[in-house]
């Protein structure tokens, strides 16, 4: 191995100094105990952040993240090493200490890499935002900041954060792929704290993607970011406690997407249906759903947060179906699910870093839009909830999800009525699914600000749904 | 390398950089290097899932010129890209405002004697891997010979040894090690439609100190079984017991409303309430960084700021804000030791243990809930607001009666800390957010 050399100006290859030939050595270093499968994964991140509050921009961070991971497969065994320290000693002994999950006689050998081409970018930017001077993004957070203190008086607090991030990936294998992608991300974010009467209040807006700087004045002006927030925060010191019960609810276009998020598309995820801890392991191609019901997760939407041009693990993703009229179609897989399976790989194995193994994870998820005006759902209901914002959801495989509302309404005789508060929603997915009585035209994406933990892995996702009519769900609130 | 070795270097590494950002223009420097080993075991059903292994570190470090900050962090060691990233981070302070209550804390002359912390168990990295591979593989066999048991999430053993150092430009230099090994568990029971899950995992600085693989599995076993066959409950207000894990969930609410960064940013509903009633006579609460062998012990924070025990609410009256140097300044008060980053974190907050068994509490109840886990957000800091979705078991006549789901409870911490009745005898430090079982006067509850 040669000497390492570090300048920001060279390209991510250099930064590990490794030629095919020594990542070809590494991959039989791997399968030197018998594995069937190994992996290098090659991650290099630079993450740079602004914080803005009290009036001041309070501090910057910059941040290098560096290192490679070795993975072997053995049938359902996943061995793992990693390290950020590239001497070829250390790497071999992450090599190593992938290999010895296997301990087998039969050896396999690794193909020579060779690289693969990606032909599509679902991310063209400008330019990457770590490219751009601070110079040009401290006026955005700034811009936040202002819109939102200056809504109105009662406004006393605002905190603003803008974070972009670089990801370079190189995913090499012993089946000779050799295959990289680069990941822009920007993240702008508000939190604005209103007092009336010494209450406070709290509201939150941002947006972002893998887009540059250039979206911040095309599709979402740090004006709108600023002044949603502020309005959030405003408008629930004027907000009732939400009700308490089993009634019926309205879901809001965009950010209830949470709903498929927890209540679908975590019991899709590959590994939890091979083991049989999903409440759908059992449910491939039977009925758990209204017929309005198409629920899709696609990597592949320009710009959206969850978007890769290859999953981590090297494999080109696919728009994928999960549910089809209400029928269990599909399921979000890795490799190793795949292959235990026996189905195709569908390309959502993802990781939080090096150090991490991939699983399967979502992307983009969302139920695909019905035939139902909105106005008409909420006409449908004369007692019920309507849930607008949310603080985010979880889900046990089990099937139990909650989700927390931040804000929303009552609705009394087919109309939106008096603001309410903090609730939290739950419900078990195959209860709430049979539940789903109309699906709005209206499909819209929650926030481009969202991040999904599983297993202490944490990724970014979006998540978008239209208009939805639940039967019958129990909210929790204070009354 | 050697342990000392390479110690050793990195000590200098640290010392070096404090000086090569002193001659570059910075005011004040401070680094961190974090030098880790981890090992990680999965198994289910028998067999190993999943092995992990790998040594990794990083340093973060923070400057500051002219009373404005900025921060950097890497793993990657080499000194081309620390002293890139930290030319750049002086650079990059220029961008920021003055901020008069920036800057690292005075040197602490306090000496806190480390090895009496017990913080360092030289049993764990000698630990084989196929001596955690079998505590794992035990306690997962353990919980599927009971019958009731119809699926694994699977057991895993953990160890991580952990090496901290810190530098900084006043002077301070210093250094501690930690291990920690854990033993989890998650299972499931009864049929796919009605299925049931729960967990339970020991966690500890000495390996001695863990539970056995046997108890692990049988408390496992026990918090899924007694899920099974769940009744929903009508919506109503009901006294809650907190469970010790639900009192811990509380305390770390709690924490986040104590911490001086939500009070100096007025994001808490306590901010300006110091010296103020909060609770009633039997909270009281502390934050103590040096308890011998807890989860939250250490001798100094990440500003090099000597940990202690700070009084956090006696008898219901708020005593202190737990602050880094920075929130301590912004209310013009002293840190309490509690920096973790660039924030602020608990050592061991733990409510203080009454006297009531807790089965006593239990049947003290005529009809109630015990709260026994929560899933969800639903915390705002800003009113003291809670709602969570939440598993119980219903109590009836003093006597647990049946398991109740999909119920969710909202109440709001202030009015909380004001209606615990009763405070139990079994604290035990299971976390470092720590609390016996309590009992909550009346909370809603909505279900039907």
């Amino acid at each position: 191995m040669k000497n390492k050399k570090i300048s920001q100006s060279l390209a991510f290859e250099d930064h590990f100094q490794l030629s095919k030939d020594d990542l070809h050595k590494i991959l039989n270093i791997a399968l030197s105990k018998g594995g069937d499968f190994s992996e290098i994964f090659l991650d290099y991140k630079i993450y740079n952040a602004i914080n803005m509050e009290e009036d001041i921009i309070k501090e910057t961070a910059e941040s290098i993240s560096l290192g490679l991971g070795v993975r072997v497969l053995s049938g359902e065994k996943t061995g793992y090493g990693f390290t950020n320290d590239f001497s070829f000693e250390n790497i071999k002994k992450a090599a190593l200490t992938a290999a010895s999950i296997s301990s087998s006689n039969t050896l396999k050998n690794a193909t020579k890499p060779s690289i693969a081409r990606v032909e599509h970018n679902f991310y063209p930017v400008l330019e990457p935002a770590n490219k751009e001077p601070q110079e040009k993004k401290i006026p955005l957070v700034k811009r936040v900041y202002t819109a939102a203190q200056k809504l109105d008086p009662k406004i006393k607090k605002v905190k603003v954060i803008l974070q972009d991030q670089i990801q370079y990936i190189t995913v090499v294998n012993s089946e000779g792929l050799m295959i990289s992608d680069v990941r822009p991300m920007i993240k702008l974010l508000c939190l604005a704290i209103s007092e009336k009467d010494n209450k406070r209040e709290s509201g939150f807006s941002g947006g972002g993607g893998r887009v540059g700087l250039e979206y911040f004045t095309e599709e979402l002006t740090p004006q709108e970011i600023g002044t949603d927030a502020a309005k959030e925060a405003l408008n629930l010191l004027e907000a009732a406690e939400a009700p308490a019960g089993e009634i019926p609810v309205v879901l809001a276009p965009g950010h209830s997407g949470v709903l498929v998020h927890e209540a679908v598309g975590h019991l899709l995820e590959a590994d939890f249906n091979r083991k049989k801890t999903s409440v759908f392991w059992d449910k491939m191609g039977k009925r758990v759903s209204n017929p309005q019901v198409n629920i899709y997760d696609d990597p592949t939407l320009l710009h959206f947060r969850g978007s890769y041009n290859i999953d981590d693990e090297g494999t080109i993703p696919q728009k994928t179906l999960l549910i089809k009229k209400g029928v269990v179609k599909g399921l979000l897989q890795d490799r190793l699910s795949a292959k235990l399976m026996n189905m195709p790989l569908t390309g959502h194995g993802r990781r939080h870093d090096y150090t991490c193994i991939p699983i399967p994870r979502m992307a983009n998820t969302y139920i695909d839009k019905g035939e139902y005006d909105p106005e008409e759902i909420i006409k449908s209901v004369k007692k019920g909830f309507y849930a607008e914002k949310y603080r985010g959801g979880q889900v046990e495989d089990s099937g139990k999800f909650t989700f927390s509302v931040s804000s929303g309404f009552l609705i009394e005789d087919g109309r939106l009525t008096a603001p309410v508060k903090q609730a939290t929603l739950i419900g078990s997915n195959i209860d709430i699914l049979k539940k789903i009585e109309m699906v709005g035209s209206d499909l819209k994406f929650g926030m481009q600000t969202g991040t999904c933990g599983k297993e202490g892995q944490e990724v970014p996702v979006t998540d978008g749904c239209p208009s939805l009519k639940i039967a019958k769900m129990t909210v929790g609130g204070q009354k | 390398m050697k342990k000392k070795e390479k110690s050793h270097m990195l000590r200098e590494l640290a010392e070096y950089l404090v000086t090569f950002g002193k001659i570059n223009g910075a005011d004040e420097v401070e680094m961190i290097i974090v030098d880790g080993h981890e090992f990680g075991v999965d198994v289910r059903f028998g067999e190993i899932e999943n092995l992990l292994e790998a040594g990794s570190r990083y340093l973060s470090l923070r400057v500051i010129k002219d009373k404005k900050t900025a921060f950097a962090t890497s793993s990657d060691l080499s000194k081309e890209t620390l002293q890139y990233l930290l030319k750049n981070a002086i650079k990059r302070a220029a961008l920021a405002n003055p901020d008069e209550f920036s800057g690292l804390p005075p040197l602490s002359l306090k000496k806190i004697n480390i090895s009496s912390l017990r913080l360092y168990d030289p049993e764990i990295p000698e630990l084989s891997s196929e001596k955690k591979t079998a505590l794992a593989l035990e306690t997962e066999k353990i919980a599927l010979d009971d019958r009731r048991i119809t699926n694994s999430h699977g057991a895993s053993f953990e160890t991580n040894e952990t090496k901290f150092i810190l530098a900084n430009s006043n002077g301070f230099l210093q250094e501690y090690d930690l291990t920690l090994c854990s033993l989890s568990l998650g299972l499931q029971a009864g049929e796919t439609d009605n299925r049931v899950e729960d967990s339970w995992f020991s966690s500890k600085r000495y390996f001695k100190e863990l539970e056995s693989t046997e108890e692990i599995a049988k408390k496992a076993v026990e918090r899924t079984v007694r899920l099974l066959r769940p009744k929903k409950t009508k919506t109503q207000k009901v006294p809650v017991i907190f469970e010790p894990m639900m009192t811990s969930w509380l305390l770390g609410f709690l924490f986040v409303c104590v911490s001086g960064v939500s009070i100096y940013q007025k994001a808490s509903f306590l901010a300006d309430k110091l010296g103020q009633r909060i609770g009633n006579e039997k909270v009281t609460i502390f934050d103590d960084g040096l308890i011998p062998g807890k989860l939250g012990t250490r001798p100094f924070d990440s500003e090099g700021v000597s940990c202690q025990k700070t009084p956090v609410v006696e008898k219901g009256i708020l005593k202190n804000y737990l602050c880094n140097t920075y929130a301590a300044r912004k209310l013009k008060i002293k840190s309490t030791g509690n920096a973790v980053g660039t924030g602020v974190g608990p050592n061991n907050f733990y409510l203080k243990p009454g006297n009531r068994r807790p089965k006593e509490i239990i049947s003290s109840m005529d009809k109630g809930l015990i709260l026994i886990r929560t899933i969800g957000h639903g915390l705002n800091p800003v009113t003291g607001d809670l709602s969570r979705g939440a598993f119980g078991l219903w109590v009836e006549k003093g006597e647990i009666a049946y398991p109740v789901s999909e119920i969710t409870i909202s109440g709001n911490l202030g009015e909380i800390l004001n209606q615990i009745e009763m405070v139990g005898n079994d604290l035990d430090f299971h976390t470092p957010l720590a609390g016996p079982t309590i009992k909550i006067q009346e909370l809603t509850v909505a279900g039907q």
